[in-house]
């Protein structure tokens, strides 16, 4: 297992809603480290889609720590190691982690290609040639190519799901983040999008994956979360949580889902 | 009296043929600037009330700058958003006052301590008459635009954010490259209905001496009191300007939502 150490610290992550009431995250301390593939699974309603959309801040948390890049990216500023109070740069921060959605959130007015270069030369400043070079070698890898000119409506899901990761790929990030990526797919669809995860775990991207795909879990991931009601409940191996449940809840979930 | 309308009198107003077509092109004119200055004064209105600019939050923060929640007056006020504000009220103001009463604010009231220069455009539209005009319907179209506006804005799935700044798109950038683009070609059959609805609007600028084709009715009635066939020439002409624009755009409207089925 890679220990060559942590990419995300989270530390008592919390987020209440209704000052209280409702708690999506009670508490969750989990650190992620270099190469990492973790996968989140959970009950429906668990926290796993708000944890880790607290990881970018699309999700503002009530409280807790999460650092990366020795940052806290919880907090709008915060002080430096020599004790000057820094504002927090959250788009630059954004850039280095890759987020792939459920509902593939293509940019629809834009074609495939464009839809890949638009960060990279907007945020970045790589020029259009470069940009459209490296988003092509990347549409490439993912048997998708010949669809550059297109639009994101002439695609099936799975080709879009595959375009939104390698868009998300076209940034260079340190770590991808995965919510639910086969969720919305029809059933023949989610081999081609797994795949391309697989390809991606093997070069060694740091991933955390939020999914029902229990076989992926198994057969990619080094380490399983398993979250419910807001709370962490148990983590391992896939051999662990797999073959080897402690907590009731877990049994549970497995007993239903397997 | 005689027939309500007598043929006979079509002959006596065509030597003002002239008059009419003159008006049709300040009305024509008028509509469109109207629209290009609404338009503009819209999207900055709309982007006011959506902005997020507190300037008083730092009365409600905790020590790493993120809100608090709730706080009674301080809190009110430390979520009091002074640009989404005024445009909340202005455009609350001109949807709930007369346009008439509006013109003539703007050019007995504006418009007589501002001094216009006494050019006329092409030989016969009259600058003083014609600007206050159209600001007057511009500032009252930016008022409806700004709604039409807004709810472009907002009808754009909040997924197109989420991925947009994942990427570290900046807010500005978000909106510009992506929120935008798709909003207003979602709302531009709405803005070309506005057109519509200001080229008849634009009728009640006859009342500060803007010389459209209401105020040719008047000059033709004035000459000949002749009065109901000039006003039907104009119904006429405003009937065929409107009718087939809006049947263009309920025509371009169901073209473009085949294309967009997603």
């Amino acid at each position: 297992m890679a220990t060559n150490g942590s990419l995300i610290r989270v530390k008592d992550l919390k987020k209440h809603y209704n000052g209280g009431a409702i708690k999506a995250l009670d508490g969750i301390t989990v650190d992620i480290n270099k190469g990492d593939v973790m996968v989140v699974i959970g009950p429906s309603g668990s926290g796993k889609s708000t944890f880790l959309r607290s990881l970018n801040r699309l999700e503002s948390p009530t409280s807790g720590s999460i650092i990366f890049d020795g940052v806290d990216i919880t907090k709008r500023k915060y002080k430096d190691e020599n004790g000057k109070t820094v504002r927090v740069d959250i788009d630059d921060l954004r850039q280095k982690m890759g987020m792939v959605f459920q509902h593939f959130n293509l940019f629809p007015h834009m074609t495939i290609l464009e839809n890949m270069t638009l960060a990279p030369m907007k945020v970045k400043g790589v020029s259009r040639s470069d940009a459209e070079q490296k988003a092509l070698a990347l549409l490439d890898r993912v048997g998708l190519k010949d669809r550059a000119g297109a639009y994101p409506i002439q695609l099936s899901g799975g080709q879009k799901q595959r375009v939104a990761i390698v868009r998300a790929l076209a940034m260079e990030p340190q770590v991808m983040l995965f919510d639910e990526p086969t969720s919305a797919l029809d059933p023949e669809m989610v081999g081609e999008v797994l795949d391309v995860m697989k390809e991606l775990a093997r070069d060694g991207m740091t991933m955390v994956c939020v999914t029902h795909e229990m076989g992926f879990a198994r057969e990619v991931g080094n380490r399983v979360l398993f979250m419910a009601d807001g709370q962490l409940l148990e983590q391992g191996t896939p051999e662990e949580i797999f073959t080897n449940p402690k907590n009731p809840r877990l049994k549970d979930f497995l007993g239903k889902v397997l | 009296m005689g027939s309500f309308i007598q043929l006979s009198n079509f002959p006596k107003i065509a030597p003002y043929a002239q008059l009419f077509w003159e008006g049709l092109l300040v009305t024509v004119l008028l509509s469109l600037f109207t629209v290009a200055i609404g338009f503009c004064i819209a999207l900055v209105l709309a982007l006011m009330r959506l902005s997020s600019f507190m300037p008083f939050k730092f009365l409600n923060q905790d020590a790493n700058g993120n809100m608090k929640e709730g706080g009674g007056a301080i809190g009110f006020i430390s979520r009091f958003n002074p640009l989404s504000f005024i445009a909340t009220a202005y455009v609350e103001v001109l949807r709930s006052t007369p346009v008439l009463v509006q013109i003539f604010i703007i050019y007995y009231g504006v418009f007589s301590v501002v001094d216009l220069p006494t050019f006329s455009l092409f030989g016969f539209i009259k600058f003083n008459r014609f600007f206050p005009g159209v600001v007057a319907l511009g500032m009252n179209s930016g008022a409806y635009l700004c709604e039409i506006i807004r709810a472009g804005i907002q009808s754009i799935d909040g997924g197109q954010t989420e991925a947009a700044r994942s990427l570290g798109l900046s807010q500005v950038q978000n909106m510009r490259y992506i929120i935008l683009p798709q909003a207003l070609k979602n709302i531009l059959p709405a803005i070309a209905n506005e057109f519509v609805v200001i080229i008849k609007e634009s009728a009640i600028t006859y009342t500060i001496g803007v010389q459209d084709l209401m105020s040719a009715v008047n000059a033709v009635r004035g000459a000949t009191f002749i009065i109901v066939e000039p006003l039907l020439v104009a119904t006429a002409i405003y009937f065929c300007l409107c009718f087939p624009t809006s049947k263009a755009i309920a025509y371009f409207e169901r073209r473009m939502s085949h294309g967009d089925k997603r």
